[in-house]
């Protein structure tokens, strides 16, 4: 009897806005070798999924060779792990329910898996990062969007239909600003990126009061940093409301699901303490009593870069080995 | 020599005024049943005396000790993996009571706790609407508002056991005071004492007739009667305690995905008339990719066997033990 190898490189896919990574990573989580291409280049899902294809083919022949592959991840905005679909992705250029995961594998000829970015992050933090050891914990995920995912007794808690974790589309202020999904009053609407920058455009037109904040025609995120840095009140009171809007729902969250830690991902993240000092009071404040003061609040450590490619690296250890060949 | 398989269990349902102890089988039968008044016992070791008195007598005249595997007690305010009644609101013992170490060395054998609503939750699954579910959630509704979700198949616990809280949730911003020491929690509109809160704000709003002006002492039960007569108000007041529960069960859902949830509890038994607004306010505010797919459902058992029989399945859980071996 042959003896068994065993393969030792995964094939992590991180599918971005702009631009979609690849990366071989071997057991321990080091990167091998890396490549990327623009995302909207391909606006037809078949042509993107022959391109991966593609280029994931030269990237393993150019660090090993496709024999030494065991299985790809993908991390992808609105990815179901369940089904492999991307459904309905608001932000992606491909539209309704797209069976990706099927679409790879049939071109590839490895198991493919694929999760959202807030699941696949959990599994990255978990195996490689801030959330390692930890069996009960929220991983938060604050940039263009808001997304979480729940890990229960260690395993992600995926959902009936695998839509768990949509924290973003709870509704935080009844009857409030109106969110893409459809629904008023989503709490991404007051949390992420552009909800940040709404609540500027509000204070600013609610007062006449001076602020660094006027001094320019397209407010960002970095911007606003830079105006708390240097005192600037108002930019100092958008981070502390949205802190407190933050900081109640994650007391929600805590208080359904004890967690022992919240970990903190994406490009919010930079806002540092400007935002996590207000989000911690209002937290502490409206918790459960039995579990205040018994939450950490921790921020993920790993390179931004590295962080979903090393989540879907995590994922692709998830799935079967499978193989057209035997 | 043959291992003997132990196939009946003790289920014990402690709850603010009866305490209520049964003999369960492996099929959910309940082969005798008895109760005591639990205020009679405000000491906590006067209290775990009486019970385990209680128990023997019982197993003894149905089958003896030797047949019993293990006990299982629903209790508020229990923490299943600490085995203790942690700071209850409710109960007239205070503080941490080790509730489970107590009872199990009076007994001799392993004891589990949990809380009614982790209990209520492993009833539903194990003999009633969640049998064969995965992800679901269970919400109490009595005087209180717990709940219990479980996540592919087996309840999610928390890192110290006191997840499910969705009663001290805030759904309203400095909203009404609640018993936990905090302002606006879902509680404070949706259980017992809220939704008569909810009636007194609602009659002292306006000078409109309701037959609730003539009703001394309110309770959520006499207004959901009320409502049967056609009462506006009355309904208005379930419409409005609807509204709010469905958006707290909305967020609750977004983050869960579950296959439905099944609520319990006595506020639940006021029907249509609380579960038409709950659908109504749940799927305007849950998740799009959701609308429509998570079945809300009340509860089939009987309150009180429910809480036994969850009980009982609580004791299957935890592993057997002997003063004896």
């Amino acid at each position: 009897m042959a003896q068994g190898k065993i393969k030792t490189r995964v094939v992590g896919v991180d599918i971005g806005l702009e631009r979609t990574t690849t990366a071989v990573v071997d057991i321990r989580g080091n990167i091998l070798g890396k490549d990327d291409f623009p995302t909207s280049d391909y606006p037809n899902i078949s042509d993107f999924a022959s391109v991966l294809c593609d280029n994931i083919i030269t990237l393993v022949q150019a660090h090993g060779g496709y024999e030494t592959i065991r299985a790809v991840g993908i991390s992808v905005p609105s990815g179901n792990y369940r089904t492999g679909c991307v459904v309905n992705s608001p932000n992606m250029p491909w539209k309704g329910v797209v069976p990706m995961a099927a679409m790879l594998r049939d071109r590839i000829g490895l198991a493919v898996s694929l999760g959202n970015n807030a699941h696949v992050r959990a599994l990255g933090e978990q195996t490689y990062g801030a959330a390692h050891g930890l069996k009960d914990f929220i991983l938060i995920t604050l940039g263009t969007g808001m997304g979480s995912c729940l890990v229960s007794n260690g395993v992600p808690h995926l959902g009936q239909d695998g839509f768990a974790g949509e924290i973003g589309h709870c509704c935080a202020v009844p009857g409030g600003r109106q969110c893409g999904c459809g629904k008023k009053g989503c709490l991404e609407m007051y949390t992420s990126k552009k909800g940040i920058v709404m609540t500027a455009q509000e204070l600013l037109a609610d007062s006449d009061a001076p602020s660094l904040m006027r001094e320019v025609d397209t407010l960002t995120l970095s911007y606003m940093i830079d105006c708390c840095e240097k005192g600037d009140e108002m930019a100092i009171e958008v981070f502390n409301r949205t802190g407190k809007t933050l900081g109640l729902a994650l007391a929600n969250y805590a208080s359904v699901f004890n967690p022992e830690a919240f970990v903190f991902t994406g490009s919010v993240m930079c806002a540092g303490e400007w935002l996590l000092k207000p989000t911690e009071e209002t937290f502490q404040e409206h918790v459960f009593r039995n579990i205040a003061g018994r939450v950490k609040f921790l921020s993920s450590e790993l390179e931004k870069e590295e962080m979903d490619l090393l989540g879907a690296s995590a994922l692709a250890w998830e799935v079967e080995e499978y193989s057209l060949f035997k | 020599m043959e291992d003997e398989t132990k196939s009946r269990v003790v289920g014990v349902d402690i709850s603010k005024e009866l305490t209520t102890y049964a003999i369960v089988d492996i099929r959910g039968n309940i082969i005798a049943e008895n109760r005591f008044v639990t205020t009679d016992y405000p000491d906590i070791n006067d209290f775990v005396t009486k019970l385990s008195e209680s128990i023997v007598m019982l197993v003894e005249e149905n089958g003896g000790l030797f047949s019993i595997r293990s006990i299982g007690v629903s209790s508020p305010s229990g923490n299943f993996l600490t085995g203790s009644v942690v700071n209850s609101p409710n109960l007239p013992w205070k503080g941490d009571i080790p509730l489970a170490a107590m009872l199990r060395d009076r007994m001799g054998l392993a004891v589990g706790v949990a809380n009614d609503a982790h209990v209520a939750a492993l009833g539903e699954h194990t003999y009633g609407s969640a049998h064969g579910m995965k992800d679901f959630i269970v919400v109490t509704l009595g005087s209180g508002l717990g709940s219990c979700f479980f996540s592919n198949g087996s309840e999610h616990r928390g890192f110290s056991g006191f997840a499910g809280e969705v009663g001290h949730t805030c759904v309203i911003d400095h909203g009404r005071r609640c018993g936990c020491g905090k302002e606006g929690c879902l509680e404070a509109y949706a259980a017992a004492q809220g939704i008569v809160k909810t009636a007194e704000e609602l009659m002292a709003e306006s000078d409109k007739p309701s037959l609730m002006r003539q009703v001394e002492h309110l309770t959520p039960r006499a207004i959901a009667e009320l409502c049967q007569q056609g009462d506006e108000m009355a309904i208005e007041v379930y419409r409005r305690t609807g509204y709010i529960l469905g958006i707290g069960l909305a967020n609750y859902a977004s983050i869960v995905n579950p296959q439905a949830i099944i609520l319990a509890g006595g506020i639940s038994h006021a029907g249509h008339w609380l579960t038409d607004p709950v659908r109504e306010s749940f799927e305007t505010h849950v998740f799009q990719n959701l609308r429509g797919k998570v079945k809300l459902l009340v509860s089939k058992l009987n309150d009180r066997e429910r809480d036994v029989l969850g009980a009982s399945a609580l004791a299957w859980e935890i592993p057997e033990y002997s003063l004896f071996k």
